[in-house]
This record gives C-alpha cells, sequence and structure tokens, in this order.
C-alpha cells in the first residue's frame, strides 16, 4: 500500500501543480466579485444556450446518421469496407483548426448551421466507431432467434439491438456532446467572431476586455456542463467508457437487399458530408491562380503574404513535431502509470471510492478548456515560484494534460478487461505482482498503449486553444501558424492555408488506412464495454 | 525494480523540466525584441541602418491585430515577451497606461486616418453615384454594398465604432449601426480580410465596393493601363474618419532596456520614418520626411477626423458589447 502511494506522487505532483494550481487561481480570481451575475447577463446567457443547444443538435445528428453508419460498416461485411472506415475517421482525427478550414470553403451556408455541420463531421466517426465496436462483436443469437419468431428487421432493431446498445450509444452521445459543447475554433472561425459560444466568451472576456471575473465565472460554467455530460454517461454505461473497440467477430453476413436504407443514410453522409469537404480543399490546394499549380506548396517555405507569420510553416511543423513529441511521452508514461495504479483496485467500499475520486481527478482536465488552461498559465506562471510561462515547455505541457485523460480512457479500462482471471491464475501460480505486469498484461496492452500514444500524438498536433495564448514569435505551432493564415487572407495566404490542410488530411488517412491495415482482427483488448 | 524507479524518474523527468525553462538571464545586448501588431513592417534596410548605428539585431514578435498584443502585454507584464511595443494606438493606449505596461512614456510614431474607400470603377461600371457620407451607407442605394471590420477584432474596426459614438452621440450610434444591419453589410473579422478579399477594388477583386480601411489606401491602387492609368481606382470618403494615431514605448521589466530606449528613439527617426508610407499605409509622425508621389495626389489625410476626445478605454467595454448584441448571429 505504501510503495502504491510512492507511485502516484509523479502523477499527483504533475497535475497537480501543472494543472490544478493555475485551475484554481482562475477560480480564486473569478470568484473575487460579482461572479454570479455574469451568468444572468443577457448576452451570456445567450452564449450558453447557444451552446447548449447546438451541441445537442450536432449530437442527435451524428446519432442519427451514425446508427445506421455503424451497422453498415461494423456488423456487415462488403469490399471496400476498411477504406470507407479509413476515410470517416480522418475528420476525427484532423486538427479542429484543419475542420474549420475545410468548412470556411462554405461559406455561402449561414454561420449556425455550418458549424453544427463541421461537429457532425468530426463526430460522425466517432459515433460509428463507438457503436461499431459494439455491435461488431455482439453475438448475433439473440437477433436471429427473433428474426425466427417473426420479428421483422426494423423490429428487431428498435427491440432487440438498440438496447444492447444503450451503453454505448450513451457514451458516443455524451462523447460527442462534450466535443460540440467545448468547441473553440471551429465556432471561433465559421462564426466569423459573431457567434458566441460559453467557450468564445472566455476568449473574449479573458483576452479583449481582460475581465478576469466573467472569464473565470465561465470556465467555471464550461466545466459543469462537462462533469455533468461525463456523470450521466458513466451512470449509464456503468463502465469506464474507452474509445478504441476491437474483437471484430470474423464471419459477418456481407449485405442484402432489406439494408437499403441503411446503405442510402451512410453513402450519403460519407460522400456528401465527408469526402466532398475533403476533396474540395485538396483541389483549392493544388489550384493558383485559378491554374492546376504546385505553387501553394512551395510558398509554405516562406512566411506568407506581407510576411504574415513570425517563422515558415516548415518551422512551425517542426515546433509541432518537438513538442509533441515532449507531450505525448509525458502523457503515455503517466497516463499508463495512472490506469495501472486504479486498476488495482482493493474491493473494499473505501478502496472504490478513493479510485473514482482519483479517476475523476484526472479526467477533468478533458472538460477543461485549453483556452481557460492556457489564460490560467498566463496568470500563473508569469512570476512567482514557478516562472515557467517565458519557456516553449508549456505548449507541450498543456498538450500532455490535455492528452493525459485521453490516454487514461484507453488503458485502465483494457486492464480492466483483462480481468482479475490472469492475475489470480498467476498468482496461484507463484508470480509475484510485477512479473504478472510484465508477462502478462503488458503484452496484452501494448496495442492499446500504440494506440494511446496515436491519440496523444493526435491531440498535441490540433491543440489550438492554448498554443495561441502561449506560443509567441518563433515558438508558433502548426495549428496557430494556420490561424494566422486563415484569419488574415489574401490569395497567397489562403492557398498556403489549404496546402497545409490537404498536407495534414492526405496524411491523416494514409496513416489511419495503414493502421487499420496492421492490427490483427482478432485483437483481444476490447476497451469497450 | 520498475515499481521503485517510476515515481523518481517521473518526479526527476518533471523537475528536469521545470528546472529547464526556469528564465535565463540574457546578458547579450546584441538583440531587441520589438513586439508589434501583424500589420508592423520592419524592412530589412531598417533592420541594417540600425544594426550600423547600434550593433544591435532587431527581432520582431508579431503579437495579433492591435487590441490581441496590447491585451497579451498585459497578462504577461511580470514577464515580458519583448523588449519594446510597437503600435499600440490611442483606442488600446489607456488600457497599456492603466495597467502600467510601459516603462516612462509612450511616443506617437505614425498616425493613419480610417475611413471609408469605395471602388470607383465598380460605381462607373454600375452607373451609380459613389457614396459621399457615412449616412449613405444606410440608403437603399448602396444595401448590400458594405464591407467593414468586426470593432472587436480589429483596430480599425473599433476606430469607426468610436467615430459613430462621436458623430451621432451616445444616444443616436447604436441605432445608426441597426441601420447599417438592416442595409446587409458585411462583417469581416480583420483589415486583411475586408480589404484584400472582400473588397472589389483592391487585389482580391471581391464582391463589395465601399470597404472601411484608411485615407491613404487609394494610393496604392494606382493602375499603369485601363480606365485608371495613371490615377487611383479607389477613392476615400472624407466622412466620419478616425485619427489612429500608433505609438512606441519600452515595456517594464524588458530584459535588455538600454537597447531597447535605443530602438524606441530610433524608430522616431528618418530612415525609419520614411518606411513607414510605404510599407505600412500610414503617414509618418515626423514632419520632415517626404511623402510619396502617389500620396500627395490620391492620399491626403482627412479633413475632418472624430472620436479623438472620446474616453476609449473606459467605453470600449460597454459599446463592444452592444454592438456584439446589434450583430449577433445566435
Amino acid at each position: 500500500m505504501s510503495k502504491k502511494i510512492w507511485l502516484w506522487a509523479a502523477p499527483l505532483v504533475f497535475i497537480g501543480v501543472l494543472f490544478y494550481w493555475p485551475l484554481l487561481k482562475i477560480i480564486g480570481v473569478g470568484l473575487s466579485a460579482n461572479w454570479f451575475e455574469v451568468y444572468f447577463e443577457p448576452t451570456t446567457l445567450k452564449a450558453i444556450w447557444f451552446t447548449i443547444w447546438q451541441a445537442a443538435v450536432s449530437t442527435l445528428i451524428a446519432l442519427l446518421i451514425g446508427i445506421p453508419g455503424a451497422y453498415v460498416l461494423y456488423r456487415k461485411q462488403f469490399f471496400g469496407q476498411r477504406f470507407i472506415r479509413a476515410l470517416i475517421t480522418v475528420p476525427l482525427v484532423l486538427p479542429t483548426i484543419v475542420v474549420a478550414i475545410v468548412f470556411s470553403t462554405f461559406r455561402e451556408i449561414p454561420a449556425i448551421p455550418l458549424i453544427i455541420l463541421a461537429h457532425v463531421f468530426v463526430n460522425y466517426s466517432l459515433v460509428v466507431r463507438t457503436l461499431g465496436g459494439v455491435w461488431a462483436t455482439m453475438d448475433n443469437e439473440t437477433e436471429e432467434a427473433a428474426a425466427l419468431a417473426g420479428a421483422g428487421r426494423l423490429r428487431t432493431t428498435l427491440q432487440v439491438t438498440l438496447p444492447q446498445l444503450k451503453p454505448a450509444i450513451v457514451s458516443a452521445s455524451a462523447l460527442t456532446f462534450l466535443f460540440c459543447s467545448s468547441s473553440y475554433g471551429i465556432i471561433l472561425i465559421l462564426g466569423d467572431g459573431q457567434v458566441q459560444s460559453v467557450e468564445t466568451q472566455i476568449a473574449t472576456a479573458a483576452l479583449q476586455f481582460l475581465d478576469l471575473n466573467k472569464a473565470a465565472a465561465l470556465a467555471l460554467l464550461q466545466t459543469l456542463i462537462t462533469v455533468v455530460a461525463f456523470s450521466i454517461s458513466e451512470a449509464i454505461a456503468k463502465h469506464p467508457i474507452g474509445l478504441e473497440q476491437v474483437a471484430e467477430s470474423t464471419r459477418k453476413p456481407g449485405l442484402d437487399s432489406r439494408d437499403w436504407p441503411a446503405v442510402a443514410v451512410t453513402a450519403i453522409a460519407v460522400l456528401a458530408m465527408i469526402a466532398t469537404p475533403m476533396f474540395i480543399v485538396l483541389a483549392k490546394a493544388f489550384t493558383f491562380d485559378g491554374a492546376l499549380s504546385l505553387q501553394n506548396f512551395l510558398n509554405l517555405a516562406g512566411r506568407g503574404d506581407r510576411e504574415l507569420l513570425n517563422i515558415s510553416v516548415w518551422q512551425a511543423t517542426l515546433n509541432t513535431l518537438r513538442n509533441v513529441a515532449i507531450s505525448a511521452s509525458i502523457a503515455v508514461v503517466l497516463g499508463a502509470l495512472v490506469s495501472y495504479l486504479l486498476s488495482r483496485t482493493h474491493r473494499t467500499r473505501r478502496a472504490r471510492f478513493s479510485n473514482r475520486a482519483l479517476d475523476v481527478l484526472f479526467l477533468i482536465p478533458i472538460g477543461i478548456s485549453s483556452v481557460v488552461l492556457g489564460f490560467g498559465y498566463l496568470i500563473t506562471f508569469g512570476d512567482g515560484p514557478l516562472p515557467i510561462r517565458a519557456s516553449w515547455l508549456v505548449v507541450p505541457i498543456v498538450q500532455a494534460l490535455m492528452a493525459l485523460p485521453l490516454v487514461i480512457r484507453l488503458i485502465y479500462p483494457a486492464l480492466i478487461s483483462i480481468g482479475a482471471d490472469h492475475r489470480e491464475a498467476a498468482a496461484l501460480a507463484g508470480a509475484n505482482s510485477r512479473q504478472t505486469w510484465w508477462h502478462i498484461e503488458s503484452g496484452i496492452i501494448r496495442n492499446v498503449i500504440f494506440t494511446a500514444i496515436g491519440f496523444a500524438v493526435i491531440a498535441g498536433i490540433g491543440e489550438f486553444g492554448a498554443a495561441s495564448l502561449l506560443a509567441f514569435g518563433d515558438q508558433a505551432t502548426l495549428p496557430t501558424v494556420l490561424y494566422a493564415l486563415i484569419s488574415r487572407p489574401g490569395s497567397s495566404n489562403y492557398g498556403m492555408a489549404m496546402a497545409v490542410s490537404a498536407i495534414l488530411i492526405l496524411l491523416t488517412f494514409i496513416l489511419v488506412f495503414t493502421a487499420s491495415a496492421r492490427i490483427p482482427r482478432r485483437r483481444r483488448s476490447s476497451a469497450l464495454k | 525494480m520498475f515499481k521503485k524507479f517510476a515515481p523518481i524518474a517521473a518526479a526527476g523527468v518533471i523537475a528536469l523540466a521545470l528546472t529547464a525553462c526556469a528564465p535565463m538571464g540574457d546578458a547579450t545586448p546584441t538583440e531587441v525584441t520589438v513586439v508589434t501588431h501583424d500589420s508592423a513592417v520592419f524592412t530589412d534596410d531598417v533592420i541594417a541602418e540600425f544594426k550600423s548605428q547600434t550593433g544591435i539585431t532587431i527581432k520582431q514578435i508579431k503579437a495579433g491585430d492591435t487590441g490581441a498584443m496590447t491585451n497579451k502585454l498585459v497578462l504577461t507584464k511580470e514577464a515580458p515577451i519583448g523588449d519594446v511595443v510597437y503600435g499600440i494606438d490611442n483606442t488600446f493606449s489607456g488600457v497599456a497606461i492603466e495597467n502600467e505596461i510601459i516603462d516612462g512614456e509612450l511616443a506617437p510614431v505614425n498616425f493613419g486616418d480610417v475611413c471609408f474607400n469605395y471602388d470607383k470603377a465598380w460605381f462607373a461600371n454600375n452607373e451609380q453615384p459613389a457614396p459621399t457620407s457615412i449616412k449613405d451607407l444606410t440608403k437603399p442605394a448602396f444595401k448590400g454594398l458594405t464591407v467593414l471590420t468586426n470593432p472587436t477584432t480589429s483596430s480599425p474596426g473599433l476606430a469607426f465604432l468610436a467615430a459613430t459614438v462621436d458623430v451621432f452621440g451616445e444616444n443616436g450610434w447604436e441605432q445608426y449601426w441597426t441601420a447599417l444591419k438592416a442595409n446587409e453589410v458585411k462583417v469581416a473579422a480583420g483589415w486583411e480580410d475586408a480589404y484584400f478579399t472582400e473588397f472589389s477594388g483592391s487585389s482580391g477583386k471581391g464582391a463589395y465596393p465601399i470597404v472601411l480601411s484608411y485615407s491613404s489606401s487609394p494610393a496604392f491602387e494606382v493602375r499603369d493601363s485601363g480606365d485608371f492609368a495613371g490615377e487611383s481606382q479607389t477613392a476615400s470618403i472624407d466622412d466620419g474618419c478616425f485619427r489612429q494615431t500608433e505609438y512606441v514605448g519600452v515595456l517594464k521589466k524588458a530584459k535588455n532596456p538600454a537597447a531597447a530606449k535605443k530602438l524606441a528613439e530610433f524608430l522616431l527617426t528618418e530612415p525609419f520614418q520614411k518606411t513607414l508610407a510605404d510599407n505600412m499605409y500610414v503617414y509618418p509622425i515626423l514632419g520632415t520626411v517626404e511623402l510619396p508621389k502617389a500620396w500627395a495626389d490620391f492620399a491626403p489625410p482627412a479633413k475632418n477626423t472624430f472620436g479623438g476626445s472620446l474616453d476609449i478605454s473606459k467605453n470600449r467595454k460597454v459599446w463592444l458589447t452592444k454592438w456584439s448584441e446589434i450583430f449577433a448571429v445566435n
């Protein structure tokens, strides 16, 4: 037990000093005066209402078209399925700033529908993958029995299948809702600064008006929304929610004529909503002055029209890669450690309670917008005992904090799903706990660790809110440079933004597709229960 | 083993990370960092001239639009991101002074007049008279023809907002903006977006023939050929203009105050002042500097300017909140 306390020290110090300290500082500043009144200002109420309803609508649409998608892409089997799965995963993995750039090419659509469309674009694959993972592994005996008993396809789906999918639906909805309610870059760019959500209000209050009170009060509210969404989903799902699914049954039925409604919905979603926007960006990237050209890509070595950027796009890319290498290492090492410790639960009530508390403690960063955290860094680490604000290391540190909950969400459920069986067997055979870890569990979770690294890297590459506050001058990252390019257009700046987006889209697709090809079909780590 | 060392190693990594980024006293006086807004340009000639005079290299950090830059400097004033600030204007100087980010005084370095421009070619082609006042912009004849900038994210936008408060009074300006909105003005996030992308009279060849810009902008639209050979395709509307004065100042707690002072003084001298018109579209504060010929012909300063006497830093938040309510999309 005492050993365990020592092991907890590193992650607790990390998250305590670098997350909870600035957070408490913001809260302290915010709650100094009149903070409660902020919530009743008409602009705030409007922003809160917009945040909630657009997130709810985006989630609902993503679910409605995602359920048939999960059925077609995971329950059934057809040629080209893996290609389409990889294709729809790209939006989930792309930096949100790139998603915003992709949809900024549809300026004719009014801002709010465009924002919702962009949110659905990102979360469609989250819904499809989460549901698909369960659906693919669900045994179909009950369904077949129902069919034999004369139930129609629709009735079977509604009465037999959907109830079984309920936990997955709830967790996918919760994650989608969270993403949409804390969305910043997409609303900032597609809303042209005129659509106000809680997140953009936080940024406006902090950065435009230096109104720390209001920023902190709103940050508190944002956190509350997150905690509530997560609590509801975990209460219903009854198990920690993971993000990755595996272990598909090898034999699945092909598509048949009765599947046409699901196929139609999915085809339209994939073609119109996912493929077309990305294709348009590719087309624009290769167009310069109305002709097919590589000029936009050549321009990336420079600093844009009127020397807009402090550094070239390539230099910003190097900064991003360096930051990500650091942040992913921290997040995966600490995340694995925390998951390991969390999975060693004693069966006493008290132990379970403290475990739950620790779990939440490490989960909360996922609900704090990186804008808030960046802001907290500005006011906490500028001077005082730890004056690290001016260092380039703050950006990777914040990125690590953002990735940490994701990593834990991946590894912790996997460790639990391994179950006590193996450990007990090993213990009976005389192995101590360290041997058990090395010989049994590390092998089993290796794949999950790789996935976790992937997610940490993705989260780091795309992180925009904190970097926009903390990465100055020659420390600019790829997303901050992209934002500068898209918000200060001129023909070549716009083209450069398209070129970078095109590179990221293609790279992401290749990575996702090859990763899905390399993973053996019967991988043993069902993270999502 | 693993268990024993893991926390120590992890704690070590953190400690290392933290000590590695403790501020290091930069003792070399060979570089000075100037924080600017995104539109500021220091030409190679200027940088070379300063280097030959003082042996110091200028490093420029662009920190967003004027508002974002000023606020960043306020938030980081305990450990500033540079030594000198260039480009805080009279709409934000109050913020800088209140928050005591400047060591000494802010010195005026340039000025420009924020005015509407229109595309002469567009109005000629459509056989329609061009607008002559900012009131015209609310008339049906000019419906859907104007692009301006969001005052919350752009300094010319804020300047024009202040001008309207002065022109129409505390009780009338909201009405004016409501009428502008009803007349379908387009609101761009920043000046570059409005001028280079949406405006029909510049390189972007956008859809809007009237744009919020500067009285000096027409000097940059002089054509070599076509209908407007030898003259400007655009003209400025001399009404409702706001005189924007930009300042330079040494930042408190600058790492390199001596070099910072030298640079701040240098920016007020001829070698820098003579580059302002061509590179930043603003008038030099130094009266002895000769303006380019196109400026004298097509880009005179506004005859009347508005809003200069208002207390902008005190009222900014109230104005912007009201403006945001008028233009709220959601």
